[in-house]
């Protein structure tokens, strides 16, 4: 049976960073990477670009072949694990193989989720996870005339611009009330929504697609309040599942994601877990969160990549902030932490029509708990900073929120002294 | 002055010699010149000064292929060599009086580093009272600091001898340094007839240079040289004493080695000179004169017109002075029932001459006793003439019969 | 791994807003004035003191890491962190990583903007550095010392018995490796034998051929060294790391002999102002006033209280310019760049001829610092100017190489050490006083020698 002292399973940011991470503290323990993607590593967030055209398929790795063969790791691509047999410290392959491991890192991400809609099996329809599904949805929207995106969450927003741009008639359906729900507060949406809508697309929030069927164009799709709508390109974006089938029957606990500790060891010895099929602390609650966003990603892989190898550098994980960045339509919109006001909480936000800048921030003892901006341009990792070293604002609050950007800077620029 | 050379039949002379009349001081050059040292570093002091012009002179004419380093004082002339011979030159230079006394520190180490240099002492009385002649005070100072330390007698033996010193201190039973002390006036200044051995002969001599193999600062074989020893814990101790042992045994080994190249001089150049000690008229001698250096050819002279006139004396000269002959002096002592020893310093310790004193310690070792009396002679340039070499023969003819006197006999005291 | 880069300082003290810097950056970097296009942005205000938010040019880049395009990459030979504007996809996840705002959105171009520090320029050094009219931004270049010594080969073995704190065994490993395997070291007997470089009883501490010469005897014994080697036709550095007793007493006519003679030597004094190793005595480079343990302190007899040292210190280096040496400079271990910059020169020079090095080096045991004080106490002697840092050379004359425009006064270095804490106002009034003469001496010296 192969044997490595290290198995990374997956090979996106959180596993990448574990790899680093692993290598900064042990230059020569044995180490594979298992990914069950055919390509080398890219990020699912840069799919959306690829669907757009914008960034070339060869042009997204995060890492070449060099970069594994100089830093000594086995790479081993297109093989799924199919299953964890931790009580043996074994891992099953796919292909029915196994490999010994003497530490194992689960950042196997997640996959769409697709929701039990009646005749959703019967239609053809995209998702957008992998460089695959990316490739073929950018052949896609070449041809496509009415396109239909379910979802209106970042990657189901990013497909529905390349399709507006690419000249198709384009309806959003949306469960929640807004667009973004859970990134970006009512009024942000209400910004970004308008975007949407000036260019031409429909956007459909509230709305529910109870029944699916195939049809001469492509589908039928049927809405809760009884409306149909026809679609040549059916886009389904309503959100990712981790992917952790492989747990089945292992005593690895799990809850809506694989649950770590603060450094990312699951409840199983020799087994650690991170990015988006993780669940985490979070950096507001108590409670254990499904954080799947980029930098956490990193973080959370850097963590468990020095934990495996036993850096005594460690820190543990302060919990997960939100962080997001949103381009659309030659617009941004950056949110930082909670979105969430608890009790005794106060929101200030301004907001200025002409320009559409936006701006709310949330305080709570003098302290930032989010701050969410729509062209409001602020350095997003200074007021993350902000947030995780709790620090306290209330002397400069109204300089603050007046210009974030300066402010924040200014501030920052002190604490690293 | 009478020839040094022994009875022993000469061998058949090579062809080449040269036939040149030169000082000692020359003379000296010329023997540094054919032993081909790479380097050379010199501070003038009389009455040295023109044996380092000569030198130069041999350089700047291109006769001579060495570095020529006119250093800033005797202490760093020896201490350039020291640095040149851990570097794996043959090196040379010559001093005396003041010169060497401020030379001491790196003289003393030259020894303890197993350096094979070679340095010209031309011999000077010690100061104060002012003086800048000859004398052997400056070189029976320095006589316990672990250097080979030859007299020479004649110009010719100044020049033959100081190439016959490079091949004594790099023998590998040896690599000690060696002074080859000429004296001061007499022969540094005396003009001689001289053989000028030639170059190619004196090459086959000398053989392969190999001066550093022991201790180097060489890149390519570092090492550290001279690290601290001593102290009373570990390998202190003992590793001092192993050096101390290995110097006394270089010393000892030099008397072989010394016989041995004055005998492969002999074969090659025709010109025997005795290496140790040398015996003058002792056949059938009852009592001998001892003597050291240049003074010898009058005391000669003075041995020859008493063997004349019917007196049993004959002479005893010193040619190696360090390591005292200890072996080869008790042969010639064997032969003597009394003895005067004539120096040309003061031993202030004993209230005698140095070597009157060295000697005393051989005459214990004869294991009888043998009547003897210290004569000190030539100091700050006087001469010691035939005159005074009777004085001494007819001091030393009378002492089996009377006491020895307890203070030296001072020979140019009423000059 | 383990690589160094040159970086941009701030200097917050120095810094008075105005703005220069960023101007230059727009220029260069966007053919605009516009400062808030500027990468590096002074921030803050004249009550709160001014600061910097600039890209770190980060080892571990956040930003990197979190870019899902591939955009950010950190150059491992200029150390920047390059961005490539054909992959961006502007999703600004990059500021979201960075904590120190060191990059952003250029509004006016709606891409991200970050410093490269001009690496790709044509001289390859920052804009904004020159523009500073105060010097609080400086371009500090010693990542070469770093990346190049970390190649080189320590040539003294570990566990040198230095004192604790002391900083002459710094310097002799970064000399030797400077200088390299193709070097006879001589030190002569002081704190750099006697931490173990020539070794005791059969061990060594040294990879090159080392020895001790005489404490009166190391220019000597090196120049025969130097010259046999030549004289055989093999390069050879002769190196000396000597203390200033030895150099300046009772071995400067060697030095000085050799020197006259242009000989073919580095010789490196290491002055701590006293023989340190025997105990802290008095030697000719020791200060006016300092407490030795031969010139102690005490009532004193006719009423003259023993108050330390009551001469002042030989200025060694000035006596070997007027050897008209190859070169000649004076260094401390605080500088370490203008060190390197000099022992560069002076290895070139001592191919041609002698080449004289004076580093001034604290010595915590015997000038009665905390052993941690070391190069805060070099920094001040130079921030004082009670030691100067110059360089000489026949052809340009002296020209100081760190001039202090602006000293701290005298008390701030004597302060520092517990060897001056005797000292009486007239004492410290002489010195303060020498400090100015020798700055004016020394001023004249350049000025006479560079026209």
């Amino acid at each position: 049976m192969e044997q490595t002292k290290y198995l990374v399973v997956g090979s996106s940011h959180a596993a990448l960073e574990a790899v680093t991470a692993i290598r900064m503290h042990d230059a020569t323990g044995s180490l594979t990477l298992l990914t069950r993607d055919p390509h080398l590593p890219y990020s699912p967030t840069v799919l959306p670009y690829v669907v757009s055209g914008r960034s070339a398929p060869e042009g997204i790795f995060l890492r070449d072949e060099k970069f594994f063969a100089d830093n000594h790791v086995a790479l081993k691509r297109g093989t799924a694990l199919k299953a964890l047999h931790a009580d043996r410290n074994a891992a099953e392959l796919a292909d029915g193989s196994e490999i010994a491991y003497e530490k194992i890192l689960l950042a196997t991400g997640a996959s769409p989720a697709i929701p039990p809609i009646p005749g959703i099996d019967t239609v053809s329809y995209h998702v957008l996870r992998t460089l695959d599904d990316a490739t073929k949805l950018n052949a896609a929207i070449k041809q496509s005339k009415q396109a239909v995106v379910m979802g209106a969450g970042l990657v189901g927003m990013h497909a529905a611009e390349n399709l507006v741009k690419a000249g198709a008639k384009v309806t959003i359906v949306e469960m929640a009330k807004q667009l973004t729900d859970g990134y970006f507060d009512a009024v942000a949406a209400s910004l970004i929504e308008k975007a949407f809508t000036d260019n031409g697309a429909t956007i459909l929030t509230g709305s529910r697609v109870v029944k699916l069927a195939p049809s001469a164009v492509g589908a039928t799709l049927t809405l809760e309040n009884g409306t149909t709508l026809e679609a040549d390109l059916l886009l389904v974006a309503t959100g990712v599942k981790p992917n952790m089938e492989y747990l089945a029957g292992s005593p690895v606990e799990h809850d809506r994601g694989i649950l770590v500790s603060d450094t990312m060891q699951t409840s199983v010895a020799n087994v650690w877990s991170a990015g988006d099929c993780a669940q985490a602390k979070g950096f507001f609650t108590d409670g254990k969160v499904m954080n799947a966003i980029l930098p956490d990603a990193t973080e959370q892989g850097r963590i468990a990549g020095m934990a495996m190898a036993g850096d005594p550098g460690l820190k543990h994980y302060p919990g997960g902030v939100p962080l997001n960045a949103y381009h659309f339509f030659g617009r941004h919109a950056i949110s930082v932490g909670s979105s969430k006001v608890p009790d005794g909480a106060e929101v200030v936000t301004r907001f200025d029509e002409n320009s559409g800048r936006y701006l709310k921030a949330i305080f709570k003892d003098g302290c930032l708990l989010g701050i969410y901006g729509v062209n409001e341009f602020f350095d997003g990792g200074v007021m993350c900073q902000l947030i995780l070293r709790r620090v306290d604002l209330s002397a400069v609050k109204d300089r603050f929120v007046a210009n974030p950007l300066a402010v924040g800077r200014e501030l920052m620029s002190k604490l690293w002294r | 002055m009478t020839t040094a050379t022994l009875a022993t039949p000469n061998q058949a002379k090579p062809a080449k010699q040269k036939v040149i009349l030169c000082e000692g001081n020359e003379a000296a050059a010329l023997g540094v010149a054919l032993a081909r040292p790479d380097m050379v570093a010199v501070y003038p002091i009389t009455p040295q000064s023109s044996l380092v012009e000569h030198v130069a002179k041999l350089i700047a004419d291109g006769r001579m292929d060495a570095d020529i380093v006119d250093a800033e004082g005797e202490h760093s002339v020896l201490s350039v060599l020291q640095g040149a011979a851990l570097a794996g030159a043959r090196t040379y230079t010559a001093t005396c009086g003041p010169g060497l006394a401020f030379m001491f520190e790196p003289y003393f180490r030259t020894s303890g580093m197993r350096l094979p240099i070679v340095m010209s002492i031309v011999t000077r009385d010690g100061i104060t009272p002012q003086s800048v002649w000859g004398g052997h005070q400056d070189a029976m100072t320095v006589r316990e600091v672990g250097w080979v330390q030859v007299y020479c007698e004649t110009v010719q033996e100044v020049l033959d001898t100081t190439i016959m010193a490079f091949k004594i201190a790099e023998h590998h039973d040896v690599m000690l340094p060696v002074n080859v002390c000429l004296d001061g006036n007499y022969l540094s200044y005396g003009t001689s007839r001289v053989e000028l051995p030639d170059q190619a002969e004196v090459d086959a001599f000398m053989g392969v240079k190999d001066v550093n193999w022991h201790v180097a600062l060489d890149p390519l074989r570092p090492m550290a040289v001279d690290p601290l020893t001593g102290g009373s814990g570990g390998k202190g101790p003992s590793t001092f004493v192993r050096y101390r042992k290995g110097q006394c045994r270089g010393m000892q080994n030099s008397l072989r080695v010394i016989e041995e190249v004055h005998e492969e001089w002999a074969q090659r150049f025709g010109r025997r000179f005795a290496p140790l000690v040398e015996e003058y008229r002792m056949d059938g001698a009852d009592y001998a004169i001892m003597t050291l250096g240049s003074m010898t050819g009058a005391a000669k002279d003075a041995i020859d017109e008493a063997r004349d006139a019917g007196k049993r004396v004959g002479l005893i000269k010193i040619k190696t002075f360090s390591p005292f002959p200890v072996e080869a002096l008790l042969k010639s002592l064997a032969k003597v029932q009394a003895l005067g020893v004539v120096d040309r310093s003061v031993g202030f310790r004993w209230n005698c001459g140095p070597m009157y004193q060295e000697t005393m310690g051989v005459l214990y070792r004869l294991g009888r006793h043998v009547p003897s009396m210290s004569f000190i002679g030539g100091l700050a340039g006087a001469d010691i003439t035939v005159g005074h070499f009777h004085r001494v023969i007819e001091a030393t003819e009378k002492l089996p019969s009377s006491p020895a006197p307890s203070e030296p006999v001072w020979l140019n005291e009423k000059d | 791994m383990g690589r160094s880069y040159n970086t941009i300082a701030f200097d917050a003290a120095k810094c008075d807003g105005c703005g220069d810097c960023m101007t230059a950056c727009a220029t260069v970097k966007t053919g605009s004035t516009d400062k808030s296009r500027s990468r590096i942005q002074i921030v803050g205000d004249e009550s709160d003191g001014f600061e910097l938010a600039l890209c770190r040019q980060c080892g571990d880049p956040k930003c990197v890491t979190v870019c899902p395009a591939a955009a950010l990459t950190k150059n491992f030979d200029s150390g920047v962190i390059e961005w490539n504007a054909s992959k961006c996809v502007d999703c600004l996840l990059c500021t979201v990583g960075c904590a120190y705002a060191g990059i952003a959105l250029d509004e006016g171009v709606g891409h991200v903007a970050k410093c490269d520090m001009c690496y790709a320029s044509p001289d390859g050094a920052p804009a904004c550095v020159p523009a500073c009219p105060h010097d609080a931004l400086t371009y500090i270049t010693t990542s070469r010392i770093y990346n190049e010594v970390g190649d080189w080969e320590d040539l003294f073995a570990p566990g040198l018995a230095g004192c604790q704190g002391c900083n002459t065994e710094l310097l002799m490993r970064h000399t030797l490796r400077r200088v390299g395997p193709e070097t006879v070291l001589a030190t002569p007997p002081g704190c750099v034998p006697g931490m173990g470089s020539v070794g005791f009883n059969g061990t060594t501490g040294t990879k090159v051929p080392v020895f001790h010469p005489l404490l009166t005897n190391t220019a000597a014994m090196l120049a025969g060294i130097k010259r046999q080697y030549k004289r055989v036709g093999r390069e050879v550095n002769a190196l000396a790391i000597a203390g200033d007793g030895g150099a300046s007493d009772v071995g400067f006519q060697s030095l000085s002999g050799a020197a006259e003679r242009n000989e073919q030597i580095l010789f490196m004094v290491v002055d701590n102002e006293g023989y340190m190793n025997t105990g802290m005595q008095r030697s000719s480079c020791t200060p006016y006033g300092a407490w030795t343990s031969t010139t102690p302190i005490g009532k004193g007899s006719g009423g003259m209280p023993s108050q330390g040292k009551t001469q002042d210190a030989k200025n060694l280096p000035l006596i070997m310019v007027n050897h008209r040496c190859e070169y000649v400079a004076t260094a401390s271990t605080a500088y370490m760049q203008d060190l390197y910059d000099k022992l560069d020169k002076a290895i070139q020079a001592s191919k041609r001829g002698f080449a004289y090095l004076h580093v001034y080096s604290p010595c915590t045991t015997g000038w009665r610092f905390p052993t941690d004080q070391n190069m805060e106490v070099a920094r001040k002697a130079v921030e004082t100017n009670f030691v100067m840092l110059w360089e000489y050379n026949p052809k340009d004359g002296l020209e100081f190489t760190r001039p202090v425009d602006d000293p701290l006064p005298v008390t701030e270095y004597l302060k520092a050490m517990g060897r001056f804490r005797h000292l009486s106002p007239d004492q410290i009034s002489h010195i303060q006083g020498k400090v100015v003469e020798n700055l004016a001496f020394v001023k004249q010296m350049a000025h006479r020698q560079s026209a």
